[in-house]
């Protein structure tokens, strides 16, 4: 029986993966653990591994694909099986031989429908490819209007939900039953998941097929990272109502504890202390510390700290885990490792997810002040700018020259009430004022 | 707790018509059998005593002549209220109504009007048979020009007839031999209830029925059963057919996601059709959970037979059917 | 010839001297001027620069002309598809007649209504009606709205011999002799419905017998015959006007075109029109009779006829430089 090789699941809330491209051919002899294929998912790439021994038989996906998981995309065949079955095909091979085996009824059927015939399982004999096969692959989701309106509003393939209308037509109600489906915790991941370094892929020009492009402008088409970041901060954007706060934090003793270090050899980074001190604020204020996927909101016990790191052309999110258990000194060893990793795009899909709240920090870029878009399925997330010299009133209304540090919060407000956000970015501020606090 | 004044559906007819007379020398009646009869169905029973032959005019049995009377005497400053005896025989006017009522002011370049109001009585359950049982009000609503009222409670006859006569439009005013003796609260004093306004006679989240004339009181029915098992029911009323506020039925359909539409007239070519359509073309359809049906008269002339006539035409059992299927998803 | 006009003058006598040589004149110019004008608007016809159709009353113009002059300002009229003479008589404006045959926005119905339903509600006349029959049973309610409201105008009314034939001539004379309405009946009858001609379509003589049948008076008179016409319709709304009731006129007549622009007459033979032409043509006749009478002379016989095709000429114009009706303005009119 030739071995089917699916999409793997590879954990978190993982509905589809996109082929980025196939390393094997049809007929291509492989070792079990050998990589088929370069998948991308939520900002990482991944490789698809022979589950065993055998010849590669049919690719059924083509690059740029995006495939649902645990679906079929290639059959591996034994050694036996292939000599039975049609002779290896050479990827040098006449299209007509390394097309699928299918009846010329089924054929003309898929011709006329422009479906590709590579793209359906067959169910004769020796996998033949019958007219039943090519009719069941047309048929198109049944669903009503306001399935799919949703669908489309919530970016869900209508496909992978489990209709309970009439002849399993997919109702509004299994769409929304689809969407708050819980989402596996971060502890998940298959162990077997392979922790393949996360990769920046270049974003191939794809050329229009027949209008002449303009001198004027790059056509890139939207995917992989670039998909998943316009997908993820729309979806954020459009149905997480935002609210913004926003305070001024005195960063003088932060200072005075930076430069302390400092005489002594020791690094500590305006990142690092805002890390420890939103993990602090946010074991006072769990509502904030939260995630929401639909109809259920969930509130963490940790504070797993993301925090922005900006690439050449994208975004990365890195997490710093149990950020409230870790020193200053554990929390700056593990932002600079992380930032190096994401620079190098060499971080684990561990690595940059299962994150509470997230911070984004652009005081580096001369930002003095911002909004920033909620990560989701976070309910909040902080945006610093630069720590600007102001004068600021003394105790006895002389103006001081101070550092000062503009804090905006983003907060959910279907989760984050704003009193909430505000008592969290007051205590913020407190802890930024008085980082003994941090340590103690 | 002050006692609620209740007026029968005919006597809220009435009241209308001579509180009309009273304020307007312009309005007359005009019909047959109107005068010392009192009508087929009493609506106008006791006016002719009030005012006399002149303004309560009995005719010959000449339905296209009645209808003519009315469209001369409006072209000329008059507000004739004509009367078709059954609906039926407004087969004999269609001439004047459609090719002369309607098309008058346009043609004309918009000069002249016809301030007239036909009323008529529609619909089955009498035992009168396929001659006396029509409910042909889609006839009109498919003629530009005319206006289509069909009131479903007491409430509504008054104040609708009163809109229909100030209005400077002929209006076909489509009654229900059924309901002429269902009663409900009517004030005294004239009001209006304005042409084309829908109305959601009762709120629910699962369904939305639109039904007409006689299906409203049965949809209403099926609700109250319907609310027992969980299952609620908005019941729209359009009321005035043409022009149609079709607002209030998108708004709701948006709301429950399903829609079914009820009337007594038979489904082929039928005013439930223009509802669907409506429904399918607007924005509610992006919120469709299923199928928008239709409940309605069996493609057939009402038969005689007692039960037979019964199941020629929606019931409340027969929406009670559908409205569950709906619900249920079974559609 | 002569000898007719001579006879028709000894029965003129009085009316002639009663109308004075100015409206004899004025009456006559119409008749030119009505001929003129669907002249013309065949000529307009035939170059492409109208559309539809146009029922021409080229030879009925005495009918037209003698009942619109026998009523009274403020009375009604309403009359058939076969109209233009109608209007033109009914102190219609040659501009805005021609304007609306040519579909035009200044025209009486803004283009909406064209040839076969010209209306101008400013001087009552409710239109003309492009259903056989069609006006009869409004003219019921006109009536009857006159009565109700105590004035002395009458309803003038005027079908063809088709239109006795339908239902609605037979309820509305009816309700119009019950209520003693105040209407005149006029039925024009030019032979033809469309092709069937009346001595097929009626087993009577004249069509104004059948007025007995509801109890009015009914009377025929010679529909060419200007002060004929002039005097029976006089008389009836005179009758109406007194309270007395309604009346059936009968004028006989007879159309020289077709039905329609699509019509190949097919039903009647060319010497039969010829005949109509040459011997009982209205505008000869009167102008014979006004010329015996010394109203006119031949030389102002020539002239109203030249005037007439010039206040045509001047309509064309007018029409032809006047604005179609606008495309955003389709939906204005149908409700009020």
């Amino acid at each position: 029986m030739p071995v089917p090789v699916i999409m793997p699941k590879f954990g978190f809330t993982l509905e589809s993966c996109e082929i980025v491209r196939w390393l094997v051919n049809e007929g291509d002899r492989v070792r079990s653990g050998d990589p088929l294929c370069e998948v991308t998912t939520d900002k990482v790439n991944m490789e698809v591994e022979a589950p065993e021994d055998g010849i590669v038989h049919q690719l059924l996906y083509k690059e740029g694909d995006v495939v649902p998981v645990t679906e079929v995309i290639c059959y591996l065949l034994r050694e036996d099986e292939a000599a039975a079955a049609a002779p290896p095909v050479q990827s040098d091979a006449p299209s007509a031989q390394s097309a699928p085996v299918a009846t010329p009824l089924a054929r003309r059927i898929a011709q006329s429908n422009h479906l590709d015939l590579a793209a359906v399982q067959g169910s004769g004999r020796d996998g033949k490819i019958t007219r039943r096969d090519v009719e069941q692959a047309l048929q198109k989701v049944r669903a009503t209007p306001a399935a799919r309106r949703l669908a489309a509003e919530h970016g869900i393939d209508l496909a992978q939900v489990q209709g309970t209308g009439p002849r399993g037509r997919v109702q509004g109600a299994d769409v929304h039953a689809a969407l708050s489906a819980p989402a596996p915790a971060p502890v998940a991941t298959p162990p077997e998941a392979p922790a393949k370094p996360l990769g920046k892929r270049d974003t191939q020009p794809v050329p229009p097929p027949s209008i002449p492009e303009p001198a004027e402008r790059r056509v890139v088409r939207l995917e992989g990272m670039r998909r998943t970041i316009a997908q993820r901060l729309q979806k954020s954007f459009q149905t997480a109502p935002h609210i913004f706060l926003e305070a001024t934090a005195e960063m003088s003793a932060v200072a005075h504890l930076r430069s302390v270090l400092k005489a002594r050899g020791a690094k500590l980074t305006v990142t690092a202390v805002l890390i420890k001190a939103c993990a602090w604020a946010l074991g006072k204020h769990p509502t904030l510390n939260a995630t929401i996927e639909d109809d259920q909101i969930s509130y963490w016990h940790t504070a797993n700290i993301g925090m922005a790191v900006a690439l050449e052309d994208g975004l990365i999110v890195p997490v710093i885990h149990h950020a409230e258990r870790l020193s200053l000194q554990a929390i700056q060893q593990e932002v600079d490792r992380l930032a190096e990793l994401a620079r190098a795009g060499k971080l684990t899909l561990d690595q940059v997810s299962g994150g509470t709240f997230s911070i984004s920090n652009m005081g580096m870029f001369g930002v003095d002040r911002f909004t920033a878009i909620i990560n989701p399925p976070q309910v909040a997330i902080l945006a610093v700018g630069r720590i600007v010299q102001q004068f600021v009133p003394d105790s006895e209304g002389k103006p001081v020259l101070k550092p000062m540090l503009n804090l905006m919060l983003s907060a959910d407000h279907r989760v984050v009430d704003g009193a909430h956000a505000a008592y969290f970015l007051r205590d913020l501020r407190e802890a930024l004022e008085t980082p003994a606090m941090l340590v103690w | 707790m002050p006692e609620v004044r209740e007026l029968t559906y005919a006597e809220a007819l009435r009241e209308c018509l001579r509180q009309l007379m009273e304020e307007d020398e312009r309005v007359f009646l005009i019909g047959e059998d109107i005068g010392v009869y009192g009508g087929a169905f009493g609506v106008t029973a006791g006016l002719i005593e009030q005012f006399g032959a002149e303004r309560v005019i009995d005719t010959p049995i000449s339905e296209a002549g009645i209808a003519g009377a009315c469209i001369g005497a409006a072209l000329t400053g008059m507000r004739p209220i004509g009367e078709i005896q059954f609906m039926d025989f407004v087969t004999l006017s269609m001439e004047q109504l459609v090719l002369q009522a309607a098309k008058v002011r346009f043609m004309f370049g918009g000069k002249a009007s016809v301030p007239m109001v036909l009323r008529m009585p529609g619909g089955s359950g009498t035992g009168a048979a396929a001659q006396h049982s029509e409910s042909l009000e889609n006839w009109f609503v498919h003629v530009p020009g005319l206006k289509v009222v069909m009131p479903s409670t007491p409430y509504d006859a008054k104040g609708l007839l009163r809109a229909a006569v100030l209005d400077n439009n002929p209006v076909i005013f489509v009654e229900h031999k059924l309901l002429y003796k269902t009663k409900g609260h009517v004030p005294e004093e004239p009001y209006i209830v304005p042409l084309s306004q829908s109305k959601v006679v009762r709120e629910g989240e699962h369904l939305t029925v639109v039904a007409t004339s006689i299906m409203v009181p049965r949809a209403l029915q099926a609700a109250e059963e319907l609310a027992k098992e969980g299952i609620e029911l908005e019941v729209i009323d359009p009321r005035t057919l043409k022009p149609l506020d079709d607002a209030p039925i998108i708004e709701s359909v948006k709301k429950t996601g399903r829609a079914l539409v009820v009337h007594e007239a038979v489904e082929m070519g039928g005013f439930g059709g223009e509802i669907v359509a409506r429904i399918a073309a607007s924005e509610a359809f992006d919120y469709l959970e299923a199928p928008i049906r239709r409940l309605a008269g069996l493609d057939i002339p009402i038969p005689y037979n007692r039960e037979l006539e019964y199941h020629a035409v929606p019931q409340v059992e027969s929406i009670l059917r559908e409205a569950r299927k709906l619900v249920r998803g079974e559609y | 010839m002569m000898q007719l006009s001579q006879d028709l003058i000894q029965r003129y006598h009085d009316l002639i001297e009663t109308l004075g040589p100015e409206a004899l004149k004025t009456m006559l110019q119409e008749m030119h001027t009505i001929r003129a004008f669907e002249e013309r608007a065949e000529q307009l016809y035939m170059q492409g620069k109208v559309h539809g159709t146009m029922h021409l009353s080229i030879g009925q113009e005495a009918t037209a002309v003698g009942a619109a002059n026998a009523m009274q300002e403020g009375d009604y009229l309403l009359n058939h598809h076969r109209g233009h003479g109608h209007c033109m008589a009914w102190s219609g404006d040659p501009n805005r007649m021609m304007a609306e045959f040519m579909g035009k926005e200044t025209g009486y119905c803004r283009g909406r209504g064209g040839s076969m339903h010209i209306a101008d509600i400013d001087a009552n006349n409710l239109g003309a009606n492009g259903i056989v029959a069609g006006g009869i049973p409004i003219a019921v309610g006109v009536g009857l709205s006159i009565k109700m409201r105590r004035t002395s105008q009458v309803c003038l009314v005027i079908f063809g011999d088709g239109a006795a034939n339908e239902g609605a001539f037979h309820e509305s004379l009816n309700m119009a002799s019950i209520w003693a309405l105040p209407i005149v009946f006029l039925c024009e009858n030019n032979q033809y419905a469309m092709s069937m001609p009346v001595e097929k379509a009626f087993n009577i003589e004249n069509i104004s017998q059948r007025a007995a049948a509801y109890g009015l008076p009914g009377l025929t008179v010679d529909g060419n015959d200007v002060l004929a016409v002039y005097s029976a319709v006089s008389e009836a709304a005179a009758r109406a006007r007194r309270g007395e009731g309604a009346t059936l006129v009968e004028a006989k007549t007879y159309r020289y075109k077709g039905h329609s622009k699509s019509d190949k007459q097919a039903y009647r033979s060319r010497e039969e029109v010829r005949d109509w032409q040459d011997k009982r043509d209205p505008i000869l006749r009167f102008t014979n009779l006004l010329q015996l009478a010394g109203v006119i002379d031949a030389a102002e016989a020539t002239q109203m006829r030249e005037h007439a095709l010039a206040i045509i000429d001047a309509a064309v114009a007018f029409s032809e430089a006047s604005p179609d009706p606008n495309i955003a303005d389709i939906m204005d009119g149908v409700y009020a």
